[in-house]
């Protein structure tokens, strides 16, 4: 079906089109220059018109989010909805079911998400959920953060095996990028411990997150991968863990001149001062000044909001500890040598004034680091709240009176810890489009194959929000930004109408990302002895079937084969 | 006073489950033109049951409602019950009494699984036996029941009382596993033996005046008490848990 969207008030920051009335033209599921014929013609009536949302970290699939369901009955009674017009039943809020979650993100204009975390061993059920996300284009990177033969490969030196085994590893897994959660936190965590920082070499490896850390980027950069490393550092959620993340900021190079070379996640949750939990309080200006200076590296906000959800992450370590402060239900778990995770529920409260400073912290990090491509928005769904309250942190970003209305109603002690009051900046549509689309698309490498743009020869992935931007004061009207963003008009995913108000038209239009970079023969790790011996010694699976099967695992699969410098 | 008789029709399938949440004095003292599933088949109240009024509503107070036959099946009656009175001349179903904050329920019969659930107030009297999770939470709730009365003659099932946090919960009887697990208030009285009980306590008192099989060791034993001329051992606990202030007090025990 072609497609003439009228009238549409485009902002399309990759074009430079801001705010422009104009129609779009698609033809055969991508947007062309040419009228097309025999064309259903849609009125957009001068709303708002997006390329499709683009979610950079977020966990939606996979067997911690899982187990979250299971160890969380009263989650799956919250947000019951019956089935009706050929819409599945769905039910769950922080941790909702597949189809809950890709009806939920279609129905906000999301057309592509990025699971941030995936085991390798654990890659089959990732990849049977994201089957099962129908309305939306997955991409999953995978954890090397405990991984024993890449830890080996980069204590020896060896950057070239350490990318090898990468590209190895990618390819049988059929993963997206690389995602380090905790750097060698994982290792010690089997051990009981956990890492301070970066600097301190762990036993029997004899490697320190900081060379671990050099050394991944080093080899994913080799690789020619289209997403930088992920990097969730070291000390999550620890008062004064600042210092670490800047340390680590500090580690990265700029090797790439398309994207940032190492892409923080839910910085956030790293932007802590202080000593204790007394004297807890926000350090997001020093990390903030630091990514300015920097072009070489994209962060995303990881914003807390208060109300009930689930915290989810490869870092086992982090869960315990939480666990120890909450004394509810929890679970950890250990994947074999490649990595760990936990899961808890929490509930971030108003009166609590740990909650009211992380929540200030969040939106402090957008608003001072300068450039919008390099602050991305997430909530890092479902750990600091879960991903329907998008439109809320709009509405916040872009409205100061909002923010100082909200600001009122937190703890009261939060104002001598924060410097959020003192902050006049308000985000703009273009910016917010930068912070939702087009900055993911370029971070995550997805401009080269047509996301997150509306140019000719993109995908025709669009959202139309029933937001008038010309007649709208986003600073005063934040209740209709916030109403407007929680629901398009339509959404369309390449060329195929997935939504219209609040009804799901179609099912099965996902495609799975991968990335199998080209490696010569001679870095060719099927046949690499150390490598057999490791799973024929060490591991629970063999060597022959550990690769997830293409065909019968992945609904549409897009392979990209990249070119390496091996 | 009003008072609405409700005799199960003969020929209502035994094997279907009835979900009747819409059987509670609120809503039967306005009208009775309401619709309960039938397995996955809605049907009119009046389709299922034969229903006789008596007397002038004057609101929910001045309601009874009685149901005559099996109703094993039946489920949900009273649920979010606010005041009134239900009297089940015969056995009752699950979830008797979801959500009730006030109101009372006479069961002459046993009750099924998950009598009084989640429970805010009023009083439940049964006098036959209760089924599972008499008197608790919902999987995964935090809160169970937090007000109100449960009395059981019979026996109960296992996880009586799961997560009590406020009320009181009264087995005559004995009662299965797990009796008062999670439990972080309230009071829960077992007059005969049970297994295992409290575990994973906070706060609250429990009282069981036969004998305990299956102790767990994390209890710390505080004294000797007599209550109603029962001699009672006192253990404070659950101590796996940090400042637990539970009071567990049992006629005899035995260590698992």
């Amino acid at each position: 079906m072609d497609y003439i969207i009228k009238n549409a008030c485009v902002v399309d920051p990759v074009n430079k089109i801001s705010g422009e009335k104009m129609d779009l033209f698609i033809s055969n599921g991508r947007i062309t220059d040419e009228e097309p014929k025999n064309a259903e013609v849609i009125d957009a009536g001068g709303c708002l018109t997006l390329p499709g949302g683009i979610d950079s970290h977020t966990h939606i699939c996979g067997t911690k989010v899982n187990f979250g369901r299971y160890m969380s009955p009263e989650d799956m009674r919250a947000g019951r909805t019956p089935h009706r017009n050929g819409m599945r039943a769905v039910s769950g809020y922080s941790i909702p079911t597949t189809y809950g979650n890709s009806y939920r993100y279609a129905l906000m204009g999301y057309t592509t998400l990025t699971e941030g975390a995936m085991a390798p061993l654990e890659a089959r059920h990732t990849h049977e959920e994201f089957r099962h996300t129908p309305l939306q284009d997955g991409l999953i990177l995978t954890l090397f953060d405990g991984d024993w033969g890449l830890m080996r490969a980069i204590a020896a030196g060896d950057i070239k095996r350490a990318a090898a085994l990468i590209a190895w590893r990618l390819d049988a897994v059929k993963g997206y990028g690389v995602k380090l959660t905790n750097p060698l936190g994982a290792e010690l965590w089997s051990w009981g411990k956990n890492v301070d920082c970066i600097r301190k070499p762990i036993p029997d490896f004899d490697v320190s997150p900081a060379e671990y850390i050099k050394g991944v980027i080093e080899a994913n950069e080799m690789l020619g991968l289209p997403h930088s490393v992920h990097i969730h550092c070291n000390n999550l959620g620890k008062p004064g863990n600042y210092t670490c993340t800047i340390g680590t900021m500090g580690l990265v190079p700029d090797l790439n001149k398309k994207r940032q070379t190492a892409y923080f996640t839910h910085v956030q949750f790293h932007s802590y001062g202080g000593s204790g939990w007394n004297d807890f309080c926000s350090k997001a200006e020093p990390v903030a000044n630091f990514v300015n200076m920097r072009p070489q590296l994209t962060i995303d906000m990881g914003q807390v909001m208060f109300g009930r959800t689930t915290t989810m992450t490869a870092d086992g370590p982090m869960e315990f500890n939480l666990f120890r402060l909450h004394q509810d239900k929890w679970s950890n778990h250990d994947v074999e040598m490649e990595t760990a995770s936990g899961v808890i529920p929490v509930i971030y409260r108003r009166k609590n004034l740990v909650n009211s400073i992380m929540w200030s912290i969040g939106l402090e990090l957008a608003l001072l680091t300068k450039n919008p491509w390099q602050c991305l928005l997430t909530t890092d769904n479902p750990n600091g709240a879960p991903f329907v309250k998008y439109p809320e942190i709009i509405g916040l970003l872009m409205s100061k009176e909002y923010r100082d209305k909200e600001f009122a109603l937190i703890h009261p002690k939060t104002k001598s810890r924060v410097v959020l009051p003192a902050i006049e900046r308000e985000l703009t549509f273009d910016e917010i489009a930068v912070m939702t689309r087009a900055g993911q698309a370029r971070a995550l490498g997805l401009l080269d194959f047509g996301k997150g743009h509306l140019g000719p020869g993109a995908e025709a992935d669009i959202a139309i929000y029933p937001i008038k931007p010309d007649k709208l004061d986003p600073s005063k009207q934040y209740a209709e930004i916030i109403r407007g963003f929680a629901q398009t008009k339509y959404t369309m995913k390449l060329g195929v109408m997935i939504s219209k108000d609040d009804v799901i038209l179609a099912d099965k239009q996902n495609r799975t990302f991968w990335c199998s970079p080209k490696v010569p023969a001679k870095y060719d790790m099927t046949k690499d002895p150390e490598l057999i011996h490791t799973f024929e010694r060490y591991y629970t699976i063999r060597m022959e079937n550990y690769a997830v099967d293409e065909d019968y695992y992945l609904n549409k699969s897009m392979k990209i084969e990249t070119e390496t410098t091996l | 006073m009003r008072r609405i008789t409700l005799i199960l029709r003969e020929e209502v399938d035994p094997y279907l489950p009835i979900e009747a949440e819409v059987i509670c004095p609120a809503i039967l003292s306005k009208r009775i033109d309401v619709s309960v599933y039938v397995g996955n088949e809605r049907k009119q109240l009046t389709d299922v049951f034969h229903v006789r009024v008596d007397g002038e509503a004057a609101g929910p107070a001045a309601t009874e409602i009685i149901l005559v036959g099996d109703c094993h099946q039946v489920k949900r009656v009273g649920e979010y019950m606010t005041d009134g009175r239900i009297i089940i001349e015969g056995d009752i179903g699950m979830h008797c009494g979801d959500f009730m904050n006030g109101g009372t329920i006479e069961i002459l019969g046993s009750a099924g699984d998950w009598l009084g659930r989640e429970m805010l107030g009023g009083k439940i009297l049964c006098h036959g036996d209760a089924g599972n999770y008499c008197g608790s939470g919902y999987r995964g709730g935090r809160k169970g029941v937090r007000g109100g009365e449960i009395l059981v003659e019979g026996n109960v099932g296992d996880f009586c009382a799961e997560c009590l946090f406020g009320g009181f919960v009264h087995v005559k009887g004995n009662a299965g596993i797990h009796a008062g697990c999670n439990m972080k208030g309230g009071k829960l009285l077992i007059e005969g033996d049970c297994l295992m009980p409290c575990g994973d306590m906070f706060d609250g008192e429990a009282t069981v005046f036969g004998h305990v099989t299956d102790f767990l060791p994390t209890f710390k034993e505080i004294g000797k008490v007599t209550e109603d001329g029962h001699a009672l051992v006192s253990f404070r606990g659950d101590v796996a848990n940090r400042n637990a202030k539970g009071t567990l007090r049992v006629g005899s025990f035995e260590r698992i």
